[in-house]
């Protein structure tokens, strides 16, 4: 254990893990939402990440033709070859996220199948779609062109302000608040909600369920798009299993903040990214991966609430 | 889809015939089984590795893991992903104990066990006071901790793995080496036998009704007055004593273990090989165990997509059946003063 | 009917959130009695069930069984301790047959774990012995002895509600709380029903009742008691709760005096 590490770069570790902790929340969208309104854990929203990433780094080498040596680039050319990117995935993760809600949960919905199954044919989607990638790619990382120059703006505190981070915070930011206003001001937001408090009478309301499933699960899987592309932006490289190791993480910080809470999921993206970046700074890199599971344990055992969401322990009689 | 019960046709001839035939039957089955490494000689025979070591490996062992996590999944329906942990652990036990004492691994098969069950308790303490969904994560959270220790802890090898984990003694004559692999498997045969009968006892009697109970309705079956917490733990205990054991025996055929070996994806093979043979069944979980443990070695060119075709296995399974390939549903007309009597 | 009081409700309140389900609920059940629990929808009497149970832990006030307060107290202790329920919609462990429902129910007394089952030692064996004759007995005394081996899923509906009740006689306790017994029966079927309630009490259980139906209510029970918002309005025989005008207003929601 090194703390010396920890209080020399604490502010450049606060300001990494915040970023980090906004990739975390926009996948954590994915958990969340959708176990608000179907109670079930999205286990293959780690995928929806994974191939939006792919997605990420095909469009600026497949469409742009750049390649990992290419010089990076400025200007307007910069901006609309980083939203094709940003939209590229965007789309690709929005539109697996609806695929995987009609393959491998619709049926289950009708049925009074228990959630096991459900669970279950969850996990097989994610098996399928991760193996998928791993042969497709023989189990190759894939590395993305640096397009943009990652040059320090400042320094505050100590901390290298990058471009690149703080490009991923303000756009995190941008989208999660238009997120928080559909949600609570248009109609479809509102089914949204009512459907999270109250599936059976939000049907018998006329509300159209699959209408709003599909909006669900849309919306997440663009969230978790837009933050495969922010950690393409910032981290440079994926590969097949990245959907696993991360998705983890965002689950947890789901849970941390309070599954079904939206609220909850930047607070509780935003609290891992930090825990993650100081633990590996005290235990060393290498641990950083059970970093999450550690918390997840944590909280479940001691506030599985989370910090704003709902009891996980009601007996149903 | 799939209506023919291949259950129920099998348990109407068991019932139709008397006890002689019950019990020439099962010495037939039994003398069959011990026999199957003449199948070498077949159309059966895997190409790239021998036909006896497919036996024990993969086939023997999954079979045993399989039965384990099914008296946790399929019986108490809980979700567990990290079974791996405990086969992990039971042979992390033999690799450790077996390199540095001298002790054979016969006398650290119960120690291997009791490390595993160890783990057991300290797994379900941490998840049973939630449901579903989330004791889910958290044992697979569980199972990457325990893959994730061993490999940074150099003490134990690390990345590199332990090498030169003896082989089990010489026991009623019988060698157990490069040169035998056919006892591997008989030795491995012996404790599934034991598994069978030791579940089928308990499914009979209180901890299987207190499990089903579970499973189908656990509020009301506190209310009814079952210690839910108690039994639970006893699932995953139980479990855990099953994979320890499987992990001490393979770590004393493979001779040589490392963290990859012990990775989610062995919980989710385990996994499919329950949910296609019939969660609750054991019967059905010993055959989808064998038939998709097998299949990757006869079929070669599938085997680098198995892992593919077990999650393709998971989603049509649970969309089309359910049940499985032998579904647990009881048949009515089996009394419970035959099933005591086992 | 004795005067020792098995069940008493002390200044129960419940809350959930804003909701007061139950406010300050006072009751007492006499050991050998049939005390009716009646009132609208919404009133609060399956909350009490769930209270008195130990799925909810109240608000304020407590639940004393036998003079011991039932505070803090698991669901699984709860039922040992003697008071077994059925509920509302039937909540049977549907692919479980008739005797091994009752059997789960009958193993809360057993001491044998999993390893005394396993090794089927002789406590193990006496016991499973032991409760299939008893579950056996229940099966009989209730009038559905040849359900025995039928699953509880397939039984038609009036016997898998008989069977609910066998399950919780399986616990062996001294209180029974019934949650609508006769909910979807016939006439014919409420009076067997009524009959079998008071078999129930002849044999030495104490009933606590929550029904719907008056005429059932009016036919068997010693006392009723009345909750209406989570209040209760009244703790009476039957005859004079029947005619007080603050239960008939509670149901009718006008005043007896101004139709």
């Amino acid at each position: 254990m090194d703390f010396s590490v920890l209080t020399d770069q604490f502010a450049s570790l606060t300001f990494d893990g915040i970023a980090l902790g906004f990739i975390y929340v926009l996948i954590a969208l994915g958990y969340t939402m959708v176990y608000g309104v179907l109670r079930l854990i999205n286990f293959a929203n780690s995928e929806v990440f994974m191939l939006g990433s792919f997605a990420t780094i095909l469009v600026s080498t497949k469409i742009f033709n750049y390649t990992i040596e290419s010089d990076s680039i400025t200007g307007f050319k910069l901006v609309y070859t980083m939203l094709a990117m940003l939209l590229g995935s965007m789309i690709v993760s929005g539109l697996v996220s609806v695929l995987i809600e009609i393959v491998a949960y619709r049926r289950l919905r009708s049925r009074t199948s228990n959630r096991l199954t459900s669970l279950i044919s969850a996990i097989g989607v994610s098996i399928v779609l991760a193996e998928s990638v791993r042969i497709a790619t023989s189990s190759a990382p894939m590395g993305a062109p640096r397009l943009l120059d990652k040059a320090i703006l400042a320094t505050v505190w100590g901390a290298d302000i990058r471009i690149d981070t703080l490009l991923v915070i303000i756009f995190a930011i941008m989208l999660l608040i238009t997120l928080d206003l559909f949600v609570n001001k248009s109609r479809l937001g509102k089914g949204i909600r009512a459907v999270s408090m109250d599936y059976d009478t939000s049907r018998l309301m006329g509300i159209n369920i699959n209408k709003v499933i599909s909006t669900t699960f849309l919306i997440g899987g663009l969230g978790t798009g837009a933050a495969a592309f922010f950690y393409i932006t910032v981290y440079e490289m994926t590969r097949f299993s990245i959907g696993f190791e991360l998705g983890l993480a965002a689950f947890t910080a789901a849970v941390l903040g309070g599954i079904g809470n939206i609220r909850g999921a930047f607070a509780g993206g935003i609290a891992l990214g930090l825990i993650e970046m100081y633990s590996s700074a005290v235990f060393g890199t290498q641990w950083k991966s059970i970093t999450a599971f550690v918390i997840l344990v944590l909280v479940l055992l001691f506030k599985p609430n989370g910090i704003f969401g709902e009891s996980l322990q009601q007996a149903r009689v | 889809m799939l209506n023919f019960n291949l259950r129920d046709w099998g348990a109407g001839l068991w019932e139709k015939a008397n006890k002689w035939q019950r019990n020439v039957f099962a010495l037939a089955v039994i003398a069959g089984v011990f026999a199957l490494p003449l199948l070498e000689k077949t159309f059966f025979n895997t190409p790239s590795t021998p036909f006896v070591m497919i036996l024990f490996y993969p086939i023997g062992i999954y079979v045993v893991m399989a039965l384990g996590l099914n008296v946790v999944v399929g019986k108490s329906g809980m979700l567990d992903l990290g079974y791996v942990a405990f086969y992990a652990v039971g042979a992390y036990t033999a690799g450790i104990l077996g390199t540095r004492t001298s002790l054979n691994i016969w006398e650290i098969l119960p120690i291997g066990i009791a490390f595993a069950m160890l783990s057991g308790a300290i797994l379900g303490a941490s998840v049973l006071r939630l449901r579903g969904d989330y004791l889910a994560i958290v044992t697979l959270g569980f199972g990457e901790i325990i893959r994730i220790t061993a490999l940074n802890s150099s003490a134990i090898g690390g990345a590199n793995g332990i090498t030169n984990i003896p082989n089990p003694p010489t026991t009623f004559g019988l060698k157990f080496d490069l040169d035998n692999q056919v006892h591997f498997y008989w030795a491995i045969l012996i404790m599934i036998i034991i598994l069978i009968v030791a579940i089928r006892i308990l499914s009979v009697r209180r901890p299987g009704r207190a499990w089903e109970s579970i499973r189908q309705d656990e509020d009301v079956a506190e209310l009814m007055g079952v210690n839910t917490y108690k039994y639970k733990m006893w699932a995953f205990v139980f479990g855990a004593a099953v994979g320890g054991a499987a992990g001490v025996l393979f770590a004393s055929k493979a001779m040589f273990i490392s963290p990859n070996m012990f990775t989610y994806n062995t919980s989710i093979l385990v996994l499919a090989f329950v949910v296609f043979g019939g969660m609750g069944n054991i019967w059905g979980v010993i055959l989808g165990a064998t038939l998709l443990a097998y299949l990757p070695e006869r079929i070669r060119f599938i085997s680098d997509a198995r892992l593919l075709i077990f999650g393709l296995v998971l989603i049509i399974m649970m969309n089309l059946r359910p049940d499985g390939l032998l579904p647990r549903k009881k048949r009515e007309k089996i009394g419970t003063k035959k099933a005591v009597k086992l | 009917m004795s005067n020792d009081v098995v069940l008493e409700l002390r200044n129960l309140t419940m809350q959930f959130g804003g909701v007061k389900a139950l406010s300050e609920v006072n009751l007492k059940v006499n050991k050998g009695e049939i005390c009716a629990l009646i009132g609208p929808n919404g009133a609060g009497k399956t909350t009490v069930f769930n209270v008195v149970t130990g799925v909810y832990a109240p608000t304020k006030g407590e639940v004393i069984f036998n003079g011991v307060s039932l505070k803090g107290k698991n669901k699984h202790k709860i039922t040992k301790i003697g008071i077994a329920r059925t509920f509302q919609n039937v909540r049977l462990f549907g692919e479980m047959t008739a005797l091994e429902n009752i059997m789960t129910a009958t193993d809360v007394h057993n001491k044998s774990g999993l390893i005394g089952s396993m090794f089927t030692l002789p406590r193990s064996r006496r016991e499973e012995k032991a409760s299939l004759s008893k579950a056996h007995e229940i099966l009989e005394f209730i009038g559905i002895g040849h359900r025995a081996d039928q699953l509880a899923k397939n039984l038609p509906y009036g016997d898998q509600r008989r069977l609910e009740i066998a399950r919780a006689l399986g616990t062996s306790p001294q209180i029974v709380l019934l949650d609508e017994p006769a909910a979807g029966f016939n006439p014919f079927e409420k009076e067997e029903l009524g009959a079998l309630i008071v078999r129930i009490r002849d044999r030495g259980y104490t009933v606590l009742l929550i029904e719907h139906d008056m005429s059932l209510i009016m036919g068997i029970s010693d006392r009723v008691a009345v909750l209406d918002f989570g209040e209760k309005i009244a703790d009476d025989l039957p005859s004079l709760v029947q005619n007080n005008p603050k239960v008939i207003e509670a149901y009718l929601g006008v005043p007896a005096d101004e139709s």
